[in-house]
């Protein structure tokens, strides 16, 4: 009945290749993501196996495992996050429900936006002068561990306060309303409802822990230490202790004659952690939200 | 009651992190109190592998003591060694005099040297480039600021690939092999040409000149690899020259060959001095051959 004109044929012509130059747009995000995982893992092949995790660095490190960086790694990561976390999130609370916007927090949230772009060498030249030097703790795990926290610090905070803002207004009135002060509001209505996304950003900032080199580098990772194979409690905290990004490092650029899965291999577990732990947010928020009524 | 059951998965989560820190923090304390004893090693990156190598097979022989090396070159371990922060230096130089009383204002003791090896310093090219012998005076002319020779054509060489151009690869400015370098082939005082590729690890320097068809490099002779050749080195124009061997250390027939040091702040003791005497044992001195350097001749001792 109605005849295809000219001009709704070309607006269905532009409609497809929009459409097509979109989407080859989004395969282009994608593309190197797939690339480089695949590349990693196809070199990594020969070498992978659940040995390869718990066995030490052998032979100069031509050979054998990642099993000391590899701990290493975890336990920064899990310290950072137990100190930065509690101070984080608690601060976001303040920042969020208790204060109003003045140039006070107007100066705290500057403060706390820059902070979260500053370079992570600079952390790391912070965390030399403050926790190795001037609080005495030594090149130590408890050092590195902290200047992680510091670095991660500002991002949890922006994260939480983003999660915080999103629960609606309305639930708080509703709750002062009855009565409830604001502490009671925030433990009964902000916090059950806000948790999924203080989650994801706190878990999120475990996979920049993992992966940086230069603040630990500086405050407490070696490039060998010898540790009992399979024993978890194997570094202490005031010792200093191997990391898989630096690991990397030295594989790839210090030592002669590595075979070439060995730096691969390394770089798949260390991406494989943090995928893992990325899934997880993800999985968390998921579950959370679908318990969600609004 | 419409967040009941978030709330209480909300608790339990918390429940959950505090359970996994009390679980830390007991963790923490367990390791602290078996810690064994730490040997902290830290300085050379030309003796880093040599250090790893020794800290990896020590493991073995006396489990309660655990060493940790790390790099970043001879300065690094000196000024850590002298801000007392390390038990000992790994040095491819000796102190100068200014840093061993830097060492003693810093902690009242004095820097002890123990000599535990020799590092043959190569010279190295690309496979591909013609040259195999090459003089102390070349090199100085190649390396030195106001030197005269920038082509290969000079040195009587044609490139297979044509260019003339001679690439110098060399090291950052705090490591021992740069200082080295510097001392015996340039002369005290005398300055590196500008434009010289300065590489941050011995293993970058290899690794530059096996992908460089026109480039010179130097670096310890264990890092030698297929792609890259050694050139064999004189004295001077008209002498005989040699290639970097351990024989050739020795007896000190290769000119450019030094001694590698480890400094400890006063007379080692106790856990220390174990791990230096077993360095300078047999057992020691075999791991300082397998790892490409040249151990210190037995009658030496």
């Amino acid at each position: 009945m109605f005849q295809a004109t000219r001009f709704s044929r070309r607006k269905r012509r532009y409609e497809l290749l929009a459409r097509a130059v979109l989407f080859l747009m989004t395969l282009l995000i994608v593309a190197p993501l797939v690339l480089i995982v695949g590349y990693l893992v196809y070199q990594a092949w020969p070498i992978l196996s659940l040995d390869f995790l718990l066995t030490n660095p052998r032979n100069g490190m031509r050979a054998g495992g990642i099993w000391s960086p590899l701990l290493g790694t975890i336990y920064l990561v899990v310290i950072s996050l137990l100190v930065a976390t509690p101070i984080g999130v608690l601060a976001a609370i303040f920042l969020n429900e208790y204060t109003r916007e003045n140039w006070l927090t107007r100066v705290i949230n500057m403060a706390v936006l820059n902070l979260a772009g500053v370079p992570s060498i600079v952390h790391a030249l912070f965390g030399l002068g403050a926790f190795v030097l001037f609080a005495g703790l030594g090149k130590s795990v408890l050092a590195a561990s902290l200047t992680l926290a510091v670095m991660t610090l500002p991002v949890i905070i922006a994260s939480t306060k983003e999660a915080l803002a999103a629960v609606p207004v309305p639930f708080r009135e509703a709750c002062w309303n009855v009565g409830a002060t604001r502490w009671q509001t925030i433990w009964h209505v902000v916090l059950p409802n806000s948790v999924g996304g203080i989650l994801t950003g706190v878990i999120l900032q475990v996979s920049r822990a993992a992966g940086e080199t230069a603040p630990i580098m500086f405050t407490g990772v070696v490039f060998y230490k010898a540790i009992k194979e399979g024993d978890p409690f194997a570094y202490s905290l005031f010792g200093q202790c191997m990391a898989l990004s630096m690991h990397l490092f030295t594989i790839s650029t210090q030592v002669p004659g590595v075979p070439k899965a060995l730096p691969y291999g390394t770089a798949v577990v260390l991406l494989g952690v943090v995928l893992a732990v990325n899934a997880l947010a993800i999985l968390v928020r998921l579950r959370l939200r679908s318990r969600r009524k609004w | 009651m419409m967040q009941r059951p978030t709330a209480r998965r909300y608790r339990l989560i918390l429940t959950i992190g505090l359970l996994a820190l009390a679980l830390l923090a007991a963790a923490c304390a367990r390791s602290r109190g078996r810690s064994k004893a730490v040997i902290q090693d830290s300085g050379s990156d030309t003796m880093v592998n040599l250090a790893q190598a020794w800290a990896e097979e020590y493991a073995n022989v006396d489990s309660t003591v655990s060493v940790e090396v790390s790099g970043g070159g001879s300065g690094t371990g000196i000024a850590a060694l002298s801000s007392g922060t390390v038990d000992i230096a790994n040095c491819s130089r000796r102190f100068e005099p200014e840093e061993i009383a830097q060492a003693k204002k810093n902690t009242g003791k004095e820097p002890r040297e123990l000599m535990v090896g020799f590092d043959a310093l190569a010279v190295y090219v690309n496979k591909n480039n013609p040259l195999n012998e090459i003089t102390i005076d070349q090199l100085a002319g190649i390396y030195a600021e106001g030197g005269k020779l920038t082509k290969w054509s000079q040195l009587g060489v044609k490139m297979p690939n044509g260019s003339d151009e001679i690439i110098c690869v060399g090291r950052q400015s705090n490591s021992g092999t740069y200082f080295y370098f510097r001392e015996a082939i340039l002369g005290k005082g005398r300055d590196f040409r500008l434009g010289s590729r300065d590489m941050q690890g011995s293993k970058d320097v290899v690794e530059l000149v096996a992908n460089t068809p026109s480039a010179i490099g130097y670096s310890g002779m264990g890092y030698n690899t297929p792609a890259v050749k050694q050139l064999r080195v004189s004295k001077a124009a008209g002498q005989p020259a040699y290639a970097p061997t351990v024989e050739t250390t020795l007896d000190h027939t290769y000119p450019i060959a030094r001694p590698l040091f480890m400094y400890t702040l006063g007379e080692p003791t106790g856990a220390v001095k174990k791990y230096l005497d077993w360095v300078l044992s047999d057992a020691g001195q075999k791991i300082v051959l397998t790892s490409g350097y040249v151990p210190l001749p037995k009658t030496g001792k």
